[in-house]
């Protein structure tokens, strides 16, 4: 079996529309990250606490929701979550102290008041508790920051060495691009970017890259086989050549990644949406953008001649 | 076969060997039944022989078994860097110690950063009670024993305080069963008169050592709702006579927390001891002193206490310990004052011990000797550094699982991972057919490997981390696609099978290394700034690229090599 038998499809011709969707794409998720304030960052990194838990009789959520906001709870956030009587309740600051510590009865507290909120003979059991206090909240966020750059970084490092710094370059703005909409639909369906989300990025990171990698390979494989053909022809020829295994590998990542997402449960959920989503605009954007740019640049600033020095 | 071949076949069986073996105790594990995990839950001896069996498996993160995970913050405002370096120790030292009497199997506490505590506790039932252990900031104080003589009066104080309501609830009782034995008063309770040569003689016969008869009994407590719950025991400890069944210390202690108590008792209060005296018949009793209600001297007044071997006593231990300023001069005058009496240490209301004081210390240092061994002196003398430090423990990050959660996310995890990588080996096996196969054997044997590793190393495996396993599956496959590709291409240029496979692999692993060393980057980056859960999935991803790239440059090419061996083949399945 075999998905493409030696395929001449023109990937670089294709440039002007792929790079104007993207750039439109990579707009309209800025403007969703700025009206709403940036991504919806989760306690992980704001601070407060998360309790997930199993209440019998079922309420519903407005019904926990003005419960606690009778309890003098502000900012409380309710939502259903997996099976038919589990909730996540997300509190801000509970029981902190001025240093921004918890206190050690800050859950109790809550739980109290939740009880007290449901009217007393409701079975709450509690399954999973997050706090963070906001201290740890600024010192991970600062972390996930560094991480992020200090990937991109040491990947355009990685890849200056192995190839040329255009290389680099050109694969960090697919990263950048990859990234930036999987920021993007998570702000437009207010999911929110946890610990666990930022490591999906950076699996993203790392696979997209993969996939970019490849065919950056093959591209300085057949700048020296080539050297009749034009930059652009060489490199068309890499991508089509290429082209089987990027959407293989793509495949059967995508089926486990979505296999997680079906079936893995919903503590991992948004992790593996995360995971789905950026295997496919991975795969897109070492298609349509990486090797594209390579192009772009080239003919906008290498004079063809040079072409032997630049590359190899 | 030539030797390069040779020693690839044998590095890859005795990698493949070592891994099953590597996985025996977990696939034990995994097949201990239901039933018997069940039968565990009563019984002890089950319990621990399954304990035993699961410490050998794959160990799971606090997520998958339910658990707790802490980051406390110890308060160090005021302190110089060694005091906060000193204080940060002792209360990791305090925490463990608690800890370790909470009773959690494979509790992890280690220090982190400057002024942070990290606390794991796997497999934990009731997260609440252990905050709340680790929660309490050490309260040590010292109490003057009160004189024996005062301790009859001392009883009937707290009888009265409780009779009303006692006699009331015996008298419904009867009501209810008017069968029962009458409520009389025995003999015993008669006041006899004080014996001057045996100071107890009052409460021997207020206690009734020898009622053995339960309805005698239950009519004694009736009048006497606090004595009638001590038992008396004159030889046992120079400082009390009075000690509660184990199993009455809860009861007792509701009623010392009765807020009519300090108004009755004014400038005295009961305090329970903290460990039980396990008497030759096998019964466990506490002590019981009756100490001043202000204390004389209290953790702050302390300034270090450390264990000593005993001068006197062969092989024998003793707490010496240093006061501040304050403490020695207010020491100096208690001390020369009560000569001959007791002082009770207590911890949190809990008498730990009650020296007698033997001689005026003048200096603020002295020692605490006794019948103690290394540990013991050790367990004390921590116990006075606790108290000597003053300080705050706040909760900075808390992350809980309960266990019916942690099953929940191994079952889901697990059938993600089995359902995933059926999808993958059906659609590899159908794209390349016989060199599918070999590719698939390789996805199989990278998950064993992969689990092995964890096992081996003693990772831990959490929610994230099977993630990291799944997609490990699915990039897995990426190197064998790579190859078979290569291949195919090679073979399109018309060289021989053999030449084709070559060159395919010789080609292609220039490509998977550099394409790998990329992932691995973002993978060692998780690794480094990852906590928890975010580290297990970092440490699978890691481990599953470097062991797919073994499978797939390695084994795959031995079995490709294998199978194209034969010169005249004129076909290769792929």
């Amino acid at each position: 079996m075999e998905f493409f038998k030696d395929p001449k499809i023109n990937f670089v011709g294709a440039m002007k529309p792929a790079f104007t969707i993207s750039a439109t794409l990579v707009l309209i998720a800025l403007v969703s990250l700025v009206i709403h304030g940036g991504p919806h960052l989760s306690i992980d990194f704001t601070g407060g606490s998360v309790l997930q838990v199993r209440i019998d009789p079922r309420p519903t959520v407005a019904e926990i929701r003005s419960g606690l906001e009778n309890e003098n709870y502000r900012g409380v956030q309710v939502t259903s979550f997996g099976a038919e009587n589990e909730f996540l309740i997300t509190f801000p600051n509970v029981g902190m102290d001025a240093d921004g510590g918890r206190t050690m009865d800050a859950t109790q507290l809550m739980l109290n008041d939740l009880r007290k909120a449901l009217g007393g003979n409701a079975q709450i059991e509690l399954r999973r508790e997050e706090s963070v206090g906001p201290k740890i909240g600024g010192e991970l966020r600062t972390a996930a920051m560094n991480s992020i750059i200090g990937a991109l970084a040491l990947i355009v490092l990685y890849i200056t060495v192995r190839f040329v710094f255009r290389y680099g370059i050109a694969a960090i703005l697919a990263l950048v691009h990859d990234v930036t909409l999987t920021l993007g639909v998570f702000s437009l369906l207010n999911f929110e970017v946890s610990l666990q989300i930022i490591a999906a990025f950076l699996t993203i990171i790392g696979y997209s890259l993969n996939d970019t990698i490849v065919v950056f390979d093959r591209i300085r494989e057949n700048m020296k086989l080539r050297r009749k053909e034009s930059y652009r022809d060489v490199i068309n020829r890499s991508i089509n050549e290429c082209l089987s295994r990027t959407i293989l590998t793509s495949l059967t990542t995508f089926f486990v990644a979505a296999m997680l997402y079906v079936v893995g449960g919903p503590v991992i959920h948004d992790f593996a949406f995360a995971l789905s989503f950026g295997v496919v605009v991975g795969t897109y954007s070492s298609i349509f953008i990486a090797s594209p740019i390579l192009v772009w640049w080239y003919e906008r600033r290498i004079a063809d001649k040079k072409r032997m020095a630049v590359d190899m | 076969m030539n030797r390069s071949l040779q020693i690839r076949a044998g590095v890859t069986i005795l990698a493949l060997l070592l891994s099953v073996w590597g996985l025996l105790p977990t696939i034990k594990a995994l097949s201990v039944p239901h039933a018997e995990r069940e039968a565990a839950k009563t019984d002890p001896a089950v319990a621990s022989r399954i304990a035993d069996i699961d410490a050998k498996a794959i160990r799971r993160g606090l997520d998958l078994k339910g658990g707790m995970y802490l980051v406390l913050e110890v308060d160090q405002t005021g302190m110089n860097a060694s005091e906060a370096q000193d204080a940060l120790q002792r209360v990791k030292e305090i925490l463990t110690n608690r800890i370790d009497r909470f009773g959690v199997s494979e509790p992890e506490i280690t220090t982190f950063g400057a002024s942070r505590i990290v606390v794991k506790l796997p497999g934990l039932q009731d997260p609440e009670r252990a905050k709340k252990l680790i929660g309490t900031t050490a309260q040590l104080e010292f109490r003057m024993v009160r004189p024996t003589e005062e301790l009859a009066a001392a009883l009937e104080t707290m009888d009265g305080i409780f009779l009303a309501e006692s006699q009331a609830e015996a008298a419904v009782k009867k009501a209810e069963t008017p069968a029962a034995a009458p409520a009389g008063t025995p003999a015993e309770t008669a006041a006899a008169a004080p014996d001057s040569a045996n100071p107890f003689a009052e409460l021997d016969n207020m206690l009734g050592e020898d009622s053995d008869a339960d309805a005698q009994r239950q009519a004694f407590l009736v009048d006497h709702p606090f004595s009638g719950m001590l038992v008396m025991q004159n030889n046992l400890s120079a400082s009390t006579p009075l000690f509660v069944a184990e199993d009455d210390v809860d009861a007792l202690q509701a009623r010392l927390d009765d807020p009519r108590v300090k108004l009755k008792l004014r400038d005295a209060e009961f305090q329970i001891g903290i460990e039980p005296i396990r008497l030759t018949d096998g019964t466990a009793l506490r002590a019981l002193y009756l100490v001043d209600r202000t204390p004389s001297l209290t953790g702050s007044d302390l300034q270090d206490a450390n264990p000593a071997t005993d001068p006197d006593r062969p092989g024998g231990w003793q707490v010496s310990f240093t006061m501040t300023n304050r403490g020695a001069r207010v020491f100096a005058k208690l001390t020369g004052e009560n000569i001959g009496r007791f002082l009770a240490i207590s911890l949190d209301g809990r008498v730990k011990s009650a020296p007698v004081i033997q001689s005026r210390i003048p200096s603020g240092q002295g020692v605490i000797t006794g019948s103690f061994d290394n540990a013991e002196a050790s367990d004390l003398a921590l116990l006075l550094r606790a108290g000597a430090l003053p300080t705050n423990i706040t909760i900075a990050e808390e992350r809980t699982v309960g266990p019916s959660l942690g099953a929940d996310s191994i079952r889901m995890g697990v059938n993600a991972a089995l359902y995933g990588s059926l999808l993958v080996i059906v659609f590899i096996l159908l794209y390349y057919r016989l060199s599918g196969l070999v590719s698939v054997l390789a996805l199989v044997s990278n998950i064993v490997i992969l689990m092995a590793v964890l096992a081996q190393f003693d990772l831990v495996l959490t929610l994230p981390g099977i993630a990291g396993i799944i997609l490990t599956v699915g990039m897995a496959v990426d190197a064998n696609v790579l190859i078979n590709e290569r291949i195919r291409e090679e073979l399109r240029k018309d060289k021989t099978i053999r030449a084709a496979v070559q060159a395919g692999y010789s080609n292609a692993t220039r490509t998977i290394v550099d394409a790998n060393v990329t992932t691995l980057i973002a993978g060692g980056i998780l690794l480094w700034f990852g906590t928890g859960p975010i580290k297990g999935f970092a440490v699978t991803l890691c481990i599953g690229i470097l062991t797919s790239m073994f499978t797939a440059l390695v084994m795959t090419r031995v079995l490709m090599e294998l199978m194209t061996r034969n010169q005249g083949k004129q076909k290769l399945s792929i």
